[in-house]
């Protein structure tokens, strides 16, 4: 076996009243890529912390190498070739590649000047080793998300790191541009870096790791154990600490059903084109497709929220005209669960009582019109009942809940409202797999008692274990249609042709122009 | 080429700020005289000192509003220390410079050290920096100012260039150096475009915010002086009125509010173009007030200018 290039031993830190980690191991080999893997709260992030010297342990050693080591400053860990490619954007917007590469080299030197060839000169190689044909001198706010990535890891290389950690990296890819990643994982796993790779995705983690450690409630439920015995459920069990409960497959009850939304060749300002599509009661309708497919703008025109310039929508088989977010949640019971939710779905400075009673203030209201508490708590608490949010008290703020509890906090105002017709985007993102199956099961069950459900996201095997059938979205056109048999590879491939298919048009159309 | 004028910002305000001085003085050719352009630079060289001292701050994606009141107490501190201790200008006028430094620091390090934010802070030291202004003059102007400092702020070199845009240029110079060449410099906009990104890459932020208050300090009390030297007179009401400046020409200069981008050139038109309209209501007999209405509509537009901008670029990088 190769040597180790990072450990921890035994590590513990205390915040008031909570133990976030308690005698946690785990070993990084050289040219190994390791999984942390742990739901929500599990304390991968307080390790990550610690490893990266924002945190200092309270107890036990780290060693880089053989060495060990006392981070007090995240320098000290760059300094010590361990770089980090954090979930949140980390990079200066307004600046070119290069210079946010040599960003910590600035750090040190206030008033040498600064040459911007040189920067560029030095960026190139790295840019080169990960196969990223940008140049140097681009402004970061000019790239994809994918791009800005792959900037960070060339950054992270560029500070000589030899230990490199990937909290959450596919968390905003495409399938392709994941893929392309794990190429570049790869061959720097060839070159003898060792990385850490932390993600909710267990199939990628069985697809690029070599290793494994498993954190729950704090505490190592798994130590450096190789992922060639393991299978998907072996993990989950080390992270749940129990099976998951298996997902049942979807049996479509929408046969008989009134068509409850439907979109006849509909454009929008945004550029959608010719959208037709129809969702029935007790039905899951989803809509796949890319970052950038036009997913979510297609959900907020049905809202009214942008404009619709062209076609039809139909609801309950009557056209209607929504001219806003209120007119769809009032007159034609439309809910729509936003991927943002913390922009857009929840205010989080509120409690969770304000928050699940926000879509219902106006029936609440008593005759006087003035809203009472207990009128709002009649309303809503069976629904935060049902959807078993944890909290220990309604006035409890809802941004000190947990990721899973705010999407079921963002889910219960809508039912709270008695809509008929939900859009949910990307309901899951950034949820741990407990709640990801239990957020499922309730859209299962929404959907057999009768709601027609519109589901987006770029999680195939979510889509798969959700949907009826499947649209298939790209270029703000829909491409396609795949029904769901529950044989993931098929789909995959299919799904992945009537993209692909469109974007070989594409480039075709692009040539006759050119040509 | 259509890329090229959204992307550089100093492109538009020169465009518009030529523009408008051709458009008036083809309605009224007094505007070019000798007279008028010397009136014209004088305004530009104190209030591009002012609007530096705020685009410094904004460029962390704070704002200053200590800036008139810090300008103002280190203004009447110069012409106090002038004429009722006898002090030199030289030394008076360094003196000054370091108190306008010393407020600077003490903003910085109050926001920097505290976390609280920099709207309170700074409303707080305006407070405090004109009480001391008040309780210096007693409300009274200083009216001893030495000659040299007097010939200083009123005389011209090359015809209608007066003395004062001297130091004013060379703050520009050093600002533009310091923006697009110096590590330092490129910390402030660091902090301002991700504070967090700036932090782990060994940026301190406390540091850059202490250094950029600083900076602004030193601005804002140079502006001051270079007022008493103009108006030939210690008033305590020097600064009152600059707010409203400092903020509308880093914004028609195209500073984005929430830190991380501004251009100093840019804002040296922005100043151009303030001082251009001002002017021209004047030569035109135009009441006062309507400056102020223009000015505010001037800052609106240049704001939703800039959002659309913003979103063209979000825009293309989604391509």
């Amino acid at each position: 076996m190769s040597n180790i290039a990072f450990e921890a031993r035994s590590v513990s830190k205390f915040f008031p009243g909570v133990k976030a980690l308690q005698n946690v191991s785990m070993q990084m080999r050289e040219g190994s890529i390791h999984a942390l893997l742990g739901e929500n709260g599990a304390g991968k992030s307080t390790l990550i912390k610690l490893v990266t010297g924002v945190y200092r342990p309270d107890e036990g050693q780290l060693f880089a190498g053989s060495e060990p080591v006392n981070f007090t400053r995240p320098h000290d860990a760059i300094a010590a070739g361990v770089g980090v490619v954090h979930q949140e954007r980390n990079l200066i917007p307004r600046f070119s590649v290069a210079e946010n590469m040599a960003l910590s080299q600035l750090a040190n030197h206030p008033i040498t000047p600064i040459n911007y060839a040189d920067l560029n000169e030095q960026a190139k190689p790295w840019l080169d080793i990960l196969g990223l044909d940008i140049d140097p001198a681009t402004q970061v706010s000019r790239l994809s998300v994918a791009q800005m990535q792959m900037v960070e890891i060339a950054k992270a290389l560029a500070q000589q790191t030899r230990v490199l950690l990937l909290d959450e990296p596919t968390a905003s890819l495409t399938p392709m541009e994941s893929k392309a990643l794990f190429d570049v994982l790869q061959r720097l796993r060839d070159d003898g870096v060792s990385m850490l790779f932390v993600s909710h995705k267990l199939e990628e983690v069985k697809e690029i790791c070599d290793t494994v450690s498993v954190l729950r409630d704090g505490v190592n439920a798994g130590e450096n154990i190789a992922m060639e015995n393991l299978e998907r459920h072996d993990l989950i069990r080390l992270m749940i600490g129990r099976d998951e409960s298996a997902a049942k497959a979807r049996h479509s009850r929408a046969g008989g059903e009134a068509v409850a939304l439907e979109l006849i060749n509909v454009s929008t300002a945004q550029g959608h084109k010719d959208i037709n599509l129809d969702v029935k009661r007790c039905e899951i309708v989803g809509l796949y497709g890319l970052v950038g497919a036009g997913r979510t703008e297609l959900a907020k025109a049905i809202m009214g929220a942008a404009t619709i310039t062209d076609g039809e929508v139909l609801r309950d088989g009557r056209t209607v005209k929504i001219a806003n977010p209120t007119d769809a949640l009032h007159r034609h019971k439309i809910g729509y669960v936003s991927e943002n939710r913390k922009d857009e779905g929840l205010i989080l400075e509120h409690s969770v009582l304000e928050n699940a009673g926000i879509t219902i203030w106006r029936k609440s209201a008593n005759r006087l019109g003035w809203l009472t508490r207990a009128g709002v708590k009649k309303r809503t608490v069976p629904f935060l009942d049902k959807l078993a949010v944890k909290t220990p008290t309604l006035n409890q703020k809802v941004g000190n809940l947990s990721g899973g509890n705010q999407q079921k906090i963002a889910m219960a105002k809508w039912l709270a409202a008695g809509v008929e017709v939900l859009i949910v985007d990307e309901p899951t993102v950034g949820i741990d797999v407990n709640s990801k199956a239990y957020l499922h099961e309730l859209l299962h069950e929404l959907a057999n008692d009768g709601t027609a459900v519109l589901l987006i996201t770029s999680d195939l095997p979510e889509m798969i274990s959700l949907a009826d059938r499947i649209l298939v979205m790209d270029e703000f056109v829909i491409k396609g249609e795949v029904k769901n048999t529950g044989d993931y590879k098929a789909i995959s491939q299919s799904v992945m042709e009537h993209i692909h298919h469109s974007k070989d048009e594409l480039r075709r159309a692009k040539s006759a122009v050119s040509g | 080429m259509s890329r090229l004028f959204v992307q550089s910002d100093w492109v538009t305000p020169m465009v518009v700020a030529l523009s408008l001085g051709v458009l008036i003085s083809l309605f009224n050719p007094a505007f070019l005289s000798t007279f008028n352009i010397q009136v014209l630079l004088e305004a530009v060289s104190i209030n591009v000192l002012i609007a530096l001292s705020q685009m410094v701050i904004i460029a962390i994606g704070q704002m200053n509003l200590s800036v008139g009141a810090l300008g103002g107490l280190a203004a009447v501190i110069f012409a106090g220390l002038m004429e009722v201790f006898g002090i030199p200008p030289i030394l008076a006028g360094a003196m000054a410079l370091s108190v306008g430094l010393v407020g600077g620091l003490l903003n910085g390090l109050l926001i920097g050290l505290t976390g609280i934010s920099a709207f309170v802070i700074t409303l707080a030291t305006l407070s405090i920096f004109k009480g001391l202004n008040l309780a210096i003059t007693q409300a009274q102007p200083f009216y001893e100012i030495p000659d040299s400092v007097k010939l200083f702020g009123n005389s011209t070199l090359f015809g209608p260039f007066p003395v004062i845009f001297i130091p004013a240029a060379l703050v520009v110079v050093l600002l533009v150096v310091f923006f697009n060449r110096l590590p330092v410099g490129r910390w402030l906009l660091a902090v301002g475009g991700n504070a967090h990104s700036a932090e782990l890459s060994g940026i301190s932020t406390t540091k850059t915010v202490v250094i950029a208050h600083a900076i602004s300090g030193l601005l804002a009390a140079c502006a001051g002086i270079l007022l008493v030297a103009r108006l030939q007179l210690g008033q305590p009401t020097i600064g009152d009125d600059w707010l409203l400046m400092s903020f509308a020409a880093p914004i028609i200069g195209g500073a984005i509010l929430a830190g991380g981008h501004v251009s100093t050139v840019a804002t040296v038109f922005g100043v151009l173009i303030v001082a251009q309209i001002t002017q021209a209501l004047v030569l035109f007999n135009i009441d006062p007030f309507v400056v102020q209405i223009v000015l505010g509509l001037m800052i609106l537009t240049a704001v939703t200018a800039n959002q659309w901008r913003e979103l063209r670029m979000k825009h293309a990088g989604q391509e």
